[in-house]
């Protein structure tokens, strides 16, 4: 399970930010007083366009980044105390985040299952399990740097996951993957929905949200402004699909901070 | 600390699971230091024998009595081809000679006073002229600077004794007293070993510098640059044993590295005074003591710059921006180094020696001259290790930046 609670992330601008972004403000409020419940059993989807605050929620789960208010637990661990904790419950893959191209992904993935603790008969068998299912049998002991995109985004999936984690945090899954592959990816989190699984992903792809998430949380400005199942958002904005409801809360809520 | 060790072995395996990187990091600089000393040595004992066994082209301008009879007792002659030119003969070929000689095609010309023997022979008292002789040479040619000094230690001494005895007859009232050959009390084990030990440190400290420079700015910067180093972070280990794991398996690297250059220059420098004719054998320098004591201390600088490599790298936001910042810091090193070759003191004090890099290089300095003091040693370590401590600290606090691990 995923608690956030009034999370507040503000990122003090550099001067080459602040003329990359083009304005003189000193500080940038990316999430904005969010809280979220993602349970295990479910796909908790943070929609919202780039820059809305997605990746810094996700980050904030992941222990990669401290909140400047609020707080964020993760099976009862607290991510600031217990990081170390909170870091071997979860999965969290991003396309920022890489793998050693020098590597092979058995050796990956033996070495992260060596840094989470796995016994090498269970990593043994996940291994086995986990490289059948994405297909890298066939390259296991090819160095990640001859690999496609797609492939790459597989190992990466695969090593994520050595630990058998109980929460898993995707930054845009699917991003960058063809069709096959990216069918592969959001199969294989149902899967693991279905197995009792915790899942968190960002997404502004609504066709995605919409066959992936059983909640999804509109995220604008760093506010989460909408929450619910994808019926309950369609009905509470009286709107025909998803992309149709995102629109009338983004110009709602854009016009309201105008 | 299980963390720390299987990111060693990963970092090892990195480097020794690849054989272009085996043969780039630990093969090409033996086979490219063989290369390069033995040609130096051979090109710089070429250079020699040729300057030696060259001919000097000299003009002797109007030499008074008896020069040219000493000059060919005392064998001058056999080495120089000797033209001999009256002052008038001068006069009229001065330019031409003068140009000959800025060309190298002449290499000295030797102008002897007028009346220079009459001076001699009617000197009575501290008023009358003493008489002399003038040296042109180029002092860009080496055959011409050979040409001068040959005829500064051998002929003009040859012919001024030859004028002493013909003045005074028995010279030995001119000697009054000898100074006999030294009585020597050094260890033979040292004997030459000043060169080497001014030169040493320097060498060790910059090699161990660039060595950890060119492994550690591309293992920290560069994966930070490519995204691996976040992929670490998210292991469920502290962040401290990442840093210790990084910096042991780096300072192995870079050590080895060092370790392959230092001992193919101690196979190598012989070849390049094998060319010079000269010995200069740094294996027979060092005892068990030396050398235990060397690889302490070389052990603890790989380390220290190691350390203070990966903090600069972990604040660079990529490999290029780490190597300008790793730029600065090396000349500070060289100047350490260099600071010793100057030090121009047999003893330094503990304070000295506990200042991390000049200290060490003095210690080295100390070793290469027959030992360093126990007490020395210690406080060259200590400063090291607290110099280590202190950038390992800093590392850690660094990985534990969200601003500098992911520009946030």
């Amino acid at each position: 399970m995923i608690e956030i609670k009034d999370l507040t992330k503000i990122y003090k601008l550099s001067n080459r930010r602040k003329i990359e972004l083009k304005t003189k403000d000193t500080h940038k409020v990316a999430a904005n007083n969010i809280s979220l419940v993602a349970r295990p059993g479910e796909i908790y989807g943070l929609l919202g366009p780039n820059g809305a605050g997605k990746t810094t929620t996700l980050r904030c789960v992941a222990t990669l980044l401290k909140p400047t208010k609020g707080n964020v637990t993760v099976c009862g661990f607290d991510t600031v105390k217990s990081g170390k904790e909170v870091r071997n419950k979860i999965g969290f893959l991003t396309n920022e985040i890489k793998l050693d191209p020098n590597f092979t992904p058995d050796y990956m993935f033996d070495f992260f299952g060596g840094l989470h603790g796995v016994d090498p008969e269970t990593l043994a068998k996940r291994k086995e399990i986990l490289f059948e299912k994405f297909g890298i049998n066939e390259f296991k002991n090819k160095k990640i740097e001859e690999f496609s995109t797609g492939m790459k985004q597989k190992a990466g999936i695969v090593v994520s996951l050595v630990h058998d984690p109980e929460v898993i945090i995707f930054d845009e899954p699917t991003n960058g993957l063809d069709i096959i592959t990216a069918r592969v990816v959001t199969d294989f989190l149902k899967e693991l929905r279905d197995s009792g699984k915790t899942i968190i992903i960002s997404t502004h792809i609504m066709s995605e949200a919409e066959k992936l998430c059983d909640r999804i949380g509109l995220i604008i400005d760093g506010k989460k402004v909408v929450e619910g199942t994808l019926p309950e958002i369609i009905a509470g904005e009286q709107a025909e699909d998803l992309e149709d409801a995102f629109f009338k809360v983004y110009k709602r809520t854009t016009q309201g901070n105008d | 600390m299980k963390g720390s060790v299987r990111i060693i072995k990963k970092e090892l395996k990195r480097v020794f699971g690849n054989k272009r990187l085996i043969f780039s990091m630990y093969i090409m600089p033996v086979i490219l230091m063989f290369v390069i000393y033995g040609f130096m040595g051979k090109m710089m004992g070429g250079m020699q024998k040729d300057i030696v066994e060259h001919t000097s082209q000299v003009y002797v301008v109007d030499a008074p009595t008896g020069m040219k009879e000493t000059f060919d007792a005392c064998g001058y002659s056999n080495g120089a081809d000797i033209t001999y030119i009256s002052a008038d003969d001068f006069a009229k070929q001065k330019a031409e000679l003068e140009f000959q000689l800025k060309e190298s095609q002449i290499d000295l010309i030797v102008k002897c006073d007028a009346d220079f023997y009459k001076k001699f022979e009617s000197y009575a008292s501290p008023a009358d002229a003493i008489p002399s002789i003038t040296l042109c040479y180029n002092s860009t040619s080496n055959y011409s600077s050979r040409a001068y000094n040959v005829f500064n230690s051998v002929a003009a001494p040859a012919y001024k004794t030859a004028l002493q005895a013909e003045r005074f007859g028995d010279l030995n009232k001119l000697v009054v007293f000898n100074v006999n050959e030294p009585e020597l009390f050094e260890y033979e084990s040292k004997k030459g070993t000043q060169f080497l030990s001014m030169l040493l440190p320097y060498m060790i400290v910059l090699m161990l510098y660039t060595s950890a420079m060119s492994i550690t700015v591309d293992a920290i910067a560069g994966e930070k640059e490519r995204g691996t180093m976040a992929s670490m972070l998210l292991a469920p280990i502290n962040r401290s044993e990442i840093v210790v794991g990084k910096i042991v398996s780096l300072a192995i690297l870079s050590g080895l590295s060092a370790l392959c250059y230092a001992v193919s220059m101690i196979f190598a420098i012989p070849l390049m005074g094998e060319g010079m004719g000269e010995e200069l054998n740094l294996a027979n320098v060092f005892g068990i003591i030396e050398i235990i004591e060397l690889v302490v201390i070389v052990l603890f600088i790989d380390l220290l710059f190691v350390s203070i490599l990966i903090f600069v790298s972990i604040l660079a936001k990529d490999s290029k921006t780490a190597s300008t910042y790793a730029a600065p810091i090396m000349l500070v090193v060289i100047a350490a180094g260099i600071a010793t070759m100057f030090s121009g003191q047999d003893t330094h004090t503990i304070v000295q020696m506990a200042i991390p890099v000049y200290g060490n290089a003095l210690v080295i300095q100390s070793i290469c001259n027959g030992g360093v003091e126990f007490l020395g040693f210690l406080a060259s370590v200590g400063g090291l290790i607290a110099g280590i401590a202190l950038f390992t600290i800093f590392t850690t606090k660094a990985f534990n930046s969200e601003k500098i691990m992911f520009n946030a």
